[in-house]
């Protein structure tokens, strides 16, 4: 009598449990990973960029999803290389992800990308900028964002293009110090400004490298001090950019003008802790809020759309950057038609949008490698304590003040 | 040669800067015998709580010093108390392991209160230059740091030689079986100890403050450096942990200059193994205290 009792509950548990596998395969759910730092020293720019993917995915789930079925992100937190390993395996094995979308910094991208290319996993690169991600031969690595060597050739061409106008006199006069943070963001970005200035037949006076550990860069600004820097190319992170200007307060001297590539000079933090000081530093990065919108177009729409999901403004534009790259990849999915490798692979290649197009005035064609060509990083000012596009023109909001300090 | 006057007098400052972190640590480490891990992510809490009471309570950081070196003496002795006492006769190691994991879960703890955002305390006038004799430009906060950690350390070497509690402490740290002997209750003193050592990272973030911007990994920037003046001066001595600083802040700000930034760190270790070759016990230790 016991067991004829059992039988219909043991029914009920096995179609319980069978239940969610059928919903699955009928194919209402298409998941996707979005590996990111989510927590330690990284977190913060690695949850603004997670930002600009979910306002992607949500806006296109609104518009019915993607290959007929609605997207769900499987987050991975990746807060240095071994953790990006085992969560890029986690999000391949467990939550069985179509393809993977992040990463923000670099070391994390070269690590996670190792792994899903082994697997033929797709890998949608929106934010971490060091060359060689895409330069390895990898069939199924893709990338939006500009590379570090964009990042050279911008900070070197607002000197001689956009600067040197602006003081009205030849670039060659200008003496220019590049200071960087030791590790692989500032050597890559450093070394290709060097490359640059030499090519263009520049004048570089020093090149310094420091820990960004250091608690104290006072020798570093007396080094600048002696070889009379007019301009200063600076490729840090936060809170060495703030002990940088504040030690140029402290020892009473600035060169003409100091120009970030991105990451902390981008930041409201950092303009709010240096100060008075910080108005008129120019940085070139990422396509920021302040951009013309006729070669943005969009841009005040995701702001607004970004506003209302988190209620503020966004923190920076990494979200943007993430938000153009998602939109990218996820129609290039639905062009696909299926998840399959190959087919994902021929519809991004297959990607053609003009520059000046979309909310950050990038286009999108694809080389052979998986890099996008049609985007480059622009030139930003801080002004009013506000970040805006100097350069180029046509997508300035503003002119370039040749002038950086409070007197100005 | 005013470049040179001018690295020095950074390089003094900045051992001002190491001096008020590391006399804590020496305390702590000399005495109690603990290898406080948690050393770097207590000043970072100091350094938050002081952003929180100058922007919330209009508090200005050096006014907060005081009420922070008291709420961090206890701090220091519930700390001891809780997670230290227990572990007192284990295993060194057992000990290292509770520090670190105090240390990391106060970091990430502030990571969530306060995510990766710096938090600057604004004081414009401690970062103004001041012109030091003609000879040299200085920023008043940092010579604020260096005044602090000289009376601070002169008060606490006073306490330790003139008072009833402070001849208990060296007690303790001479012979901790022998103390107990002659009335001192040791497990009171570790707690006052490691409380004052506490109490010192309070005052440090205080003052330091308006120079530094809070950050939940900023305590791991400072606590390195801090060991190295610690075992360099000798561990326990607080008269060597300011002659360390003092010669880790001078080497930094020359070795920065006349070698390069990035190298500024190996000169300095180099210098601390030709010394611990020389005197094993740091600069002011004594042997076998160790």
């Amino acid at each position: 009598m016991v067991t004829t009792r059992r039988r219909p509950l043991l029914a009920g548990f096995a179609a319980a449990a069978a239940a969610p596998r059928i919903a699955s395969a009928q194919g209402g759910e298409i998941k996707f990973g979005a590996l990111y730092p989510f927590s330690g020293g990284l977190a913060l720019l690695g949850d603004e960029s997670f930002r600009g993917l979910e306002v992607a995915v949500e806006e296109r789930n609104g518009a019915g999803g993607v290959l007929g079925r609605q997207i769900r992100l499987a987050k991975g937190d990746a807060v240095d290389q071994n953790q990006a390993i085992g969560e890029v395996r986690r999000l391949m094995s467990v939550e069985r992800v179509a393809a993977v979308f992040g990463t923000y910094a670099s070391p994390l991208s070269f690590a996670a990308t190792q792994v899903t290319e082994l697997q033929g996993v797709p890998y949608f690169e929106m934010g971490a900028i060091s060359d060689p991600i895409t330069e390895r031969g990898f069939r199924y690595v893709f990338r939006t964002c500009p590379r570090s060597s964009d990042f050279g050739v911008a900070t070197v061409g607002a000197v001689a293009d956009a600067l040197a106008p602006a003081y009205g006199v030849d670039p060659k006069s200008l003496k220019i110090a590049i200071l960087h943070e030791d590790a692989l963001y500032g050597q890559t970005v450093s070394g290709f400004q060097e490359q640059q200035i030499r090519q263009r037949g520049l004048t570089q006076v020093e090149k310094l490298a420091y820990s960004a550990r250091s608690v104290d860069l006072s020798s570093v600004i007396q080094r600048l001090r002696g070889v009379n820097a007019d301009i200063v190319l600076h490729t840090g992170y936060q809170n060495d950019i703030v002990l940088f200007f504040r030690g140029m307060q402290e020892a009473n001297w600035k060169p003409r003008m100091v120009i970030g590539s991105g990451a902390g000079y981008s930041l409201t933090d950092t303009a709010r802790a240096v100060g008075p000081a910080f108005e008129g530093v120019m940085n070139v990065d990422f396509t920021q809020f302040a951009v013309n919108e006729q070669y943005a177009p969009g841009v005040s729409a995701f702001v607004e759309l970004y506003k209302r999901r988190y209620g503020s403004d966004p923190r920076s534009g990494h979200s943007l950057a993430n938000y153009f790259g998602g939109r990218v990849y996820l129609d290039a999915v639905q062009r696909a038609g299926s998840t399959d490798k190959d087919r994902i692979r021929t519809a991004v290649l297959a990607t053609d949008v003009a520059e000046g197009t979309t909310p950050t005035g990038w286009g999108v064609r694809f080389d052979e490698k998986g890099q996008n060509t049609r985007v480059r990083p622009f030139l930003l000012q801080w002004q009013g304590g506000r970040q805006v596009t100097v350069y180029p023109a046509q997508a300035a909001v503003t002119q370039l003040r040749p002038q950086m300090g409070a007197a100005g | 040669m005013d470049i040179l006057l001018q690295l020095i007098a950074n390089g003094v400052l900045l051992g001002g800067v190491f001096a008020l972190i590391s006399i804590g640590l020496t305390l702590i480490f000399g005495i109690v015998r603990v290898v406080n891990f948690a050393h770097g992510e207590l000043l970072m809490v100091g350094l938050y709580a002081t952003w929180i009471m100058a922007t919330q309570f209009g508090l200005h950081p050096y006014v907060a010093a005081l009420p922070l070196a008291v709420a961090f003496f206890f701090l220091g002795a519930l700390m001891q108390r809780a997670i230290i006492q227990p572990l007192m006769n284990a295993d060194p190691h057992i000990q290292i392991f509770a520090t670190v994991g105090v240390g990391t879960a106060l970091a990430n703890a502030a990571l969530m209160i306060f995510s990766a955002d710096l938090r600057s305390v604004d004081l414009p006038w401690a970062r103004q230059a001041t012109d030091l004799f003609g000879l040299a430009s200085v920023s008043r906060g940092n010579l604020v740091a260096f005044a602090v950690s000289f009376v601070a350390t002169g008060a606490l070497i006073a306490f330790l030689n003139r008072t009833h509690l402070g001849r208990a402490i060296r007690a303790v740290a001479q012979n901790r079986y022998a103390a107990p002997l002659m009335g001192i209750d040791v497990n009171r003193i570790y707690a006052i100890t490691f409380g004052i050592g506490a109490g010192c990272v309070g005052l440090a973030a205080a003052v330091l403050a308006p120079l530094y911007p809070a950050f939940p990994t900023v305590g791991s920037f400072f606590v390195l450096t801090a060991f190295v003046v610690v075992v360099l001066g000798g561990m326990g001595s607080l008269e060597g942990a300011v002659v360390g600083a003092l010669i880790i802040g001078l080497v930094e700000s020359l070795a920065g200059y006349y070698v390069a930034p990035d190298l500024k760190e190996v000169v300095y270790f180099v210098i601390f193994l030709g010394i611990l070759i020389v005197r094993p016990a740091g600069l002011f230790g004594v042997r076998g205290n160790e």
